[in-house]
């Protein structure tokens, strides 16, 4: 049955806030992973065609772990662990996180929308 | 594309993308979802396919008839040879993704034939190029290869990423590289031979010698038969075409954009057909000998900024060669020369017993033969391949002259920064002004060429969500 016009308008204007409210809100962990992560890391735990490591399971992995990833030297002697102020530290300036690292980026975000995405990506399986 | 978003991610796109259709009352497309992207080249493609994963409205709108920007296969000649983006570099992780995820296949490419040295007139065999009384350089400098001299700057490269390129520090110790390679003891006779074919500036004078730490530091991480390069096997403009058709709407093609106003609420394209094309944003994806064409509401100081960029010249004749002319003199089949003929580079094509030869000029020696028209230019050319390889004349075929300079949507090959430039430059001319937003390989800060531009579009499309949140 097709909603009466009363109910229609209502949707409108309750989707429109809703709408409103979605673009609003600043990019989520997700977004910014799937913008600034996902072309060199997959999620999970295999390596794929991408240039870098998976990045599932993140939390507590000690650094350059993942099997059959060839990392560079300077990040395998790191002795580093993941949780969330070492992540930071890395994603903000990988350079002076860990020198002579193989990933070649500079980070586009905010420190905020860092944090954001740190946050979502410790929590990923 | 490449990425599934989560169920909640899907929904919000969803809603977004809905409702830009509904018209319900609540328009999306002129409230704060649609945006313009001008340019289809990599760059403009990637922000807009990233922009439409996630619910935003995009119109792709290109001056030429085709996408791809710089990235040119010359699809008209046997064994396809690239016009420009010729290297997907190993470590060029969001062109391989993507081609991955829009199944380009990709290959590593035949190597080029082994390159002998035509040097003050000489022809010079490759085994002889140490002992060969041509050659310039003093005794212990002698056994390295013309190409390969300015890798020596890897002895003592201050870069330790290449990241850090543009850094304050950096560049106040920046200089010309004539007079930086001088001081670090580079000979002259090197510094002339590396001037004959500098792909990373117009001339050693001009060009910015961290600019070349930079790039040689990107080399020497890249080194190692691990990390071979890429191209896709049908062409690399396959890349560019497979993203532009995943886009929903298709790219405006043929439309070049002559001026962008900014309203009240975002900003109206004027089309030189006439059309006018309003959005929420622009992402402005075009090299910037294109951008200033564009009438623009820039900062008068922005605008000086881009008015000051110099870009890379480059000339290329593709050439067909029948027969392995070289092999019965000894000749490798490549040359490496300091005259007009810049670099030759023959490699065979695959599934055929037939050869791609690419003559390739950089930098200055290019002005003159930008000056001549087509027919002129290509004979000056082939003049000096037939003095330096008779044998060739009877075998070889001419496919495409390619001309970037001469392009007025490209300008050029890529940005260069003159000495110290690229400190204040590189931020000014990739700084959002109100509702405009830039893009291109020129605004990428990680990479060079084909990456960069990949780079420079995400980041322009994070930029336009965060701005428009």
């Amino acid at each position: 049955m097709m909603p009466g016009r009363q109910t229609r308008c209502w949707l409108a204007i309750t989707a429109c806030l809703f709408a409103a409210a979605t673009r609003a809100a600043p990019p989520s962990g997700e977004q910014l992973y799937d913008i600034a992560c996902l072309s060199c890391h997959s999620l999970g735990d295999a390596v794929d065609h991408r240039v870098g490591p998976p990045l599932g399971g993140l939390l507590n992995r000690r650094a350059a772990t993942v099997k059959n990833y060839r990392y560079s030297e300077a990040l395998s002697a790191s002795g580093w662990s993941w949780t969330l102020p070492t992540l930071l530290a890395w994603l903000s300036d990988p350079d002076t996180a860990i020198p002579n690292n193989a990933m070649n980026y500079v980070n586009p975000l905010t420190a905020e929308e860092t944090q954001r995405l740190g946050q979502w990506l410790l929590l990923q399986p | 594309m490449a990425y599934t978003p989560s169920r909640r991610g899907l929904l919000q796109a969803a809603i977004a993308t809905s409702f830009a259709g509904v018209g319900s009352g609540c328009d999306i497309t002129t409230t704060g979802r649609k945006i313009v992207v001008v340019g289809a080249g990599l760059s403009g493609l990637n922000a807009a396919l990233v922009l439409e994963r996630w619910g935003f409205e995009v119109e792709v709108i290109e001056a030429k008839e085709r996408v791809g920007g710089r990235v040119w296969t010359l699809d008209h000649m046997p064994g396809s040879p690239e016009g420009g983006g010729n290297v997907m570099g190993a470590n060029y992780g969001r062109v391989i993704h993507t081609a991955h995820e829009l199944s380009v296949p990709l290959r590593n490419p035949p190597r080029a034939l082994p390159s002998d040295y035509a040097v003050g007139g000489e022809r010079i065999l490759r085994q002889h190029w140490a002992t060969s009384a041509a050659n310039p350089l003093p005794e212990a400098w002698r056994s390295t290869p013309p190409g390969r001299l300015i890798a020596k700057l890897n002895a003592d490269n201050p870069m330790l990423s290449t990241r850090a390129w543009h850094e304050a520090n950096l560049m106040a110790a920046d200089q010309p590289a004539d007079e930086g390679l001088k001081a670090l003891g580079f000979p002259d006779a090197a510094i002339r031979l590396i001037n004959a074919n500098n792909s990373y500036g117009n001339n050693l004078s001009e060009t910015s010698l961290m600019a070349l730490y930079r790039v040689m530091g990107e080399f020497g991480r890249l080194s190692g038969p691990a990390l071979a390069v890429k191209e896709a096997v049908a062409g690399n403009m396959r890349l560019p075409e497979a993203m532009a058709a995943r886009l929903r709407r298709p790219v405006a093609l043929g439309e070049p954009v002559i001026s962008i106003n900014t309203l009240s609420s975002g900003v109206r394209a004027t089309l030189a057909s006439g059309q006018t094309v309003e959005a929420d944003a622009a992402i402005l994806a075009l090299p910037i000998p294109a951008l200033r064409q564009i009438i623009l509401d820039l900062p008068p100081s922005q605008m000086a900024v881009l008015d000051d960029v110099d870009y890379h010249k480059i000339v290329q004749l593709h050439c067909v060669v029948d027969e392995p002319f070289w092999e019965a003199t000894g000749w490798g089949g490549s040359w490496w020369t300091d005259g007009l003929l810049g670099r030759v580079f023959t490699r065979p094509i695959p599934g055929s017993t037939r050869y791609n030869m690419t003559i390739w000029i950089n930098g200055d020696d290019c002005d003159p033969l930008n000056m001549l028209d087509d027919a002129a230019c290509t004979d000056a050319i082939l003049q000096a391949l037939w003095q330096l390889m008779p044998g060739a004349k009877d075998v070889t075929s001419v496919g495409q002259l390619v001309r970037w300079s001469n392009d007025p949507f490209a300008g050029g090959s890529w940005a260069l920064w003159r000495p110290g430039q690229a400190g204040q430059a590189h931020g000014a001319i990739r700084a959002a002004a109100g509702r405009l937003f830039f893009a291109g390989e020129h605004t990428a800060e990680a990479y060079r060429g084909m990456e960069a531009a990949m780079e420079s579009g995400e980041r322009a499309a994070l930029e336009v969500m965060r701005s428009l949140a």
